[in-house]
């Protein structure tokens, strides 16, 4: 047998301070107490200037209270010191879509879902983007592969079904609005859209039909 | 610092500061020292031939500090011998030039021994502080953990050590047994010294964080790099330290006596014997009956051998009844060749033996059979059966005044902890979270180190995702009692997954408090 010479990992503690600092940063920015999330995120980027994660908070902060060019610099300066880091691209992205300036938003959203999949914020913002742009397709394929790993997730689930409609494939919108309703009967947002997909379906099936 | 606020009756504690160019720290490490709430210390500090540090000690003009400021460099246990020299106190205590004491480490270790204990000495909980050295040497904290909270083992103890130094109290007068600390030793040189303690006395832990010791960020463990850098010096030392014996009698230590009989004397034998050195934690000595001729031959040179005259192409039972008749340890193992040396391979036994309550089982050891047995009992028990049996043999004797021959279960097995948890270990590193943590929590009743087991445990249904009903159970009532760093960012994080957000805010505002304290105690 190997002894244990040790009861804790020491190197554990080479990151706590930062780690409380940056989860202390995000508690407050989502209780609303922006200063208070700035101070702990700028305190945490002087524990650890290599790591992105305190820039990536102060650009959320930012865009929270409508700072969109200090975001924009924050993002960028997250990216400058980790050039994979999904939350900055889809911050980057974010602050785009509140430029309106959706086509650099859905490319930056992609980017990011290129770096993780799984990025529900990306995932969701690009669906919006997509609304606002009438682009579909590659949205589609985004969710279609978070749901693959994320079957119950029904918030995505419902934009796949929103995209599925507006894209006329009224068909695949019925089928995910029908397993939403499986797994959350009372969902009142499913069962009104799939009313008003199921009369879309009827009234375009005639022509479909009619020889 | 006067010491008018402190307690100014109770015994006197001797505390030892070994220093060596570090003044900055020292002074933060004497300004710690002189907060204490125990104020019956006195202080010896030695400059083990470092830059001056007299004006840094004047500056607190403090009647209970001294300082032997030594010119040449002599190493950290010449400089402790020369403190003790001058020490006067009931207790000894122990301050490193770069660590630092909390307000109450005096007052609770002070407050053990004096207490409801028969232990002359005991142990605290420290942190252990990663931080980064700045430019203008300031130390940034990047975190507190606590290393080693581990209840006593003796057995642990011989084999690794598990109490820091710096953290230890005892009383003064078990040095006379003990002895000074070794200056043949470069590193190790207080555990050499708490092992040695454990000759005479258990040690009680104390279950409470009362200091720091600072180590550097990306820098390895001190011993452990000394280690790497000289292999073959560290094992020199550690098997120094390992076949230290000091006066006898030993009323807390089992002394084991092995018989070594070998089918041959020659090479084979001389290297099983070494081997044996390399891989034996607990106090022995290796007793070979052999013609003298013989053991002159192999030319093993190793300390606590003792050849035992016999004339070659005698008994088994003969060369165990001339080595019975010479030995002086309490337990005797009977180890003929084909035992494999490996780590362990007579500690089970030895412990199985130690807890024996009928003190009459030989404990057998690997390899052992009826034709060639291998064994651990108690010295007593051997001699009863062999009196007067001449060539009968060495089991039948035994059996023959009732002893039961048998292996040690895994229950009287050594290191019994250190097994169960690194069982629950490899279940956390298979995704096992949730069997992990049901190990941890059957771990603590048996073997003890009840705080660390259960935040084990938190921690593992932390990973494990949906108990966190448990896992806050658990956590919530650890930062009742002894809150740290970890625990309190543990329930944070619990907290947090369950949208309690300001309670999450408080929780890591109390682990920042204790990571931005300087000196303070965290609870």
């Amino acid at each position: 047998m190997q002894l244990i010479t040790e009861n804790f990992v020491v190197e554990e503690a080479v990151d706590q301070h930062y780690e409380v600092l940056k989860e202390l940063g995000d508690c407050h920015a989502s209780l609303g107490n922006h200063d208070r999330a700035r101070h702990c995120y700028e305190e945490a980027a002087m524990l650890a200037p290599e790591k992105s994660g305190p820039a990536v908070g102060l650009g959320v902060v930012d865009i929270q209270t409508g700072r969109l060019d200090a975001a924009e610099q924050a993002f960028r300066r997250a990216l400058r010191v980790e050039p994979d880091c999904a939350e900055a691209y889809g911050g980057l992205a974010m602050v785009y879509q509140h430029r309106r300036d959706y086509p650099k938003a859905f490319d930056t959203y992609l980017a990011c879902l290129d770096k993780d999949a799984d990025n529900l914020v990306a995932l969701l913002g690009l669906f919006q983007t997509s609304c606002q742009m009438g682009s579909f397709a590659k949205v589609i394929h985004y969710l279609t592969v978070y749901l693959d790993r994320h079957p119950g997730d029904v918030s995505v689930l419902f934009c796949l079904a929103t995209l599925y409609a507006r894209d006329g494939r009224y068909r695949e919108a019925v089928e995910a609005l029908e397993t939403i309703l499986v797994l959350e009967s009372d969902n009142a947002e499913a069962a009104g859209l799939l009313g008003d997909v199921r009369r879309k379906q009827a009234e375009t099936a005639p022509e479909v039909m009619s020889p | 610092m006067s010491g008018d606020d402190h307690t100014t009756t109770g015994p006197l504690v001797s505390v030892l500061v070994t220093t060596f160019n570090r003044r900055r720290y020292l002074r933060e490490a004497l300004a710690g020292l002189l907060g204490q709430t125990y104020g019956r210390f006195e202080a010896i500090v030695v400059n083990d031939g470092g830059e001056p540090v007299a004006d840094v000690v004047e500056h607190f003009a403090d009647p209970r500090l001294t300082l032997i400021e030594r010119r040449e460099n002599r190493g950290k246990a010449a400089s402790l011998n020369e403190a003790l020299a001058r020490a006067s106190g009931t207790y000894v205590a122990y301050l490193d030039d770069d660590d630092r004491y909390y307000p109450h480490h005096l007052a609770r270790l002070v407050e053990t021994l004096e207490g409801d204990t028969d232990c002359g000495a005991a142990y605290s909980d420290l942190y252990t502080v990663r931080c980064r050295i700045l430019p203008d040497g300031r130390r940034q904290v990047r975190g507190k953990v606590v290393s080693v909270s581990r209840d006593f083992d003796r057995f642990f103890l011989c084999c690794s050590g598990h109490a820091l130094h710096m953290s230890l109290m005892h009383r003064r007068d078990l040095l006379q047994r003990t002895g000074p600390y070794n200056q043949r030793l470069s590193m190790l040189i207080g555990w050499d010294m708490v092992r040695r303690l454990a000759f005479y006395t258990d040690l009680e832990h104390v279950r409470d964080v009362t200091g720091e010791c600072y180590a550097p960020a990306g820098e390895p463990d001190r011993t452990w790099r000394a280690g790497q850098l000289d292999r073959q010096a560290f094992l020199a030392e550690t098997r120094l330290i390992r076949t230290t014996r000091p006066p006898k009698p030993w009323p807390r230590m089992p002394d084991l006596s092995v018989i070594a009989l070998p089918d041959r004397i020659d090479d084979l034998a001389a290297d099983r014997i070494r081997r044996l050195y390399a891989v034996t934690f607990m106090p022995f000595e290796v007793y070979l009956p052999a013609a003298p001729s013989d053991v002159a031959r192999l030319g093993i040179d190793m300390p606590n051998l003792v050849p035992v005259p016999a004339a070659g192409g005698v008994s088994v039972e003969a060369r165990v009844d001339a080595a019975l008749d010479r030995l002086g340890g309490d337990y005797v193992a009977v180890v003929p060749h084909g035992v494999p040396m490996t780590l362990l391979w007579v500690e089970d036994a030895l412990h199985a033996a130690v807890g024996d309550p009928t003190g009459r089982t030989a404990f057998t050891l690997t390899g052992h059979s009826e034709v060639r047995p291998a064994f651990v009992v108690g010295a007593g028990q051997l001699r009863r059966a062999r009196a007067g049996r001449g060539e009968r043999r060495l089991l039948d004797s035994l059996r023959g005044v009732g002893a039961e021959v048998r292996e040690p279960r895994p229950g009287e097995w050594a290191l019994g902890f250190e097994r169960v948890f690194q069982a629950a270990e490899s279940l956390e590193e298979e995704g096992n979270w949730v069997q992990a943590a049901a190990l941890y929590n059957q771990i603590h009743p048996r073997f003890g180190n009840t705080r660390w087991m259960r935040e084990r445990a938190a921690a593992a249904l932390y990973r494990a995702g949906g108990r966190d009903d448990e896992a806050l159970d658990i956590v919530g009532d650890l930062n009742r009692g002894r809150p740290t760093v970890s625990t309190l960012i543990l329930e944070a994080r619990l907290h947090r997954r369950c949208d309690r957000l300001n309670d999450a805010v408080g929780l890591l505002e109390r682990a920042r408090s204790i990571l931005n304290a300087e000196g303070l105690p965290c609870n």
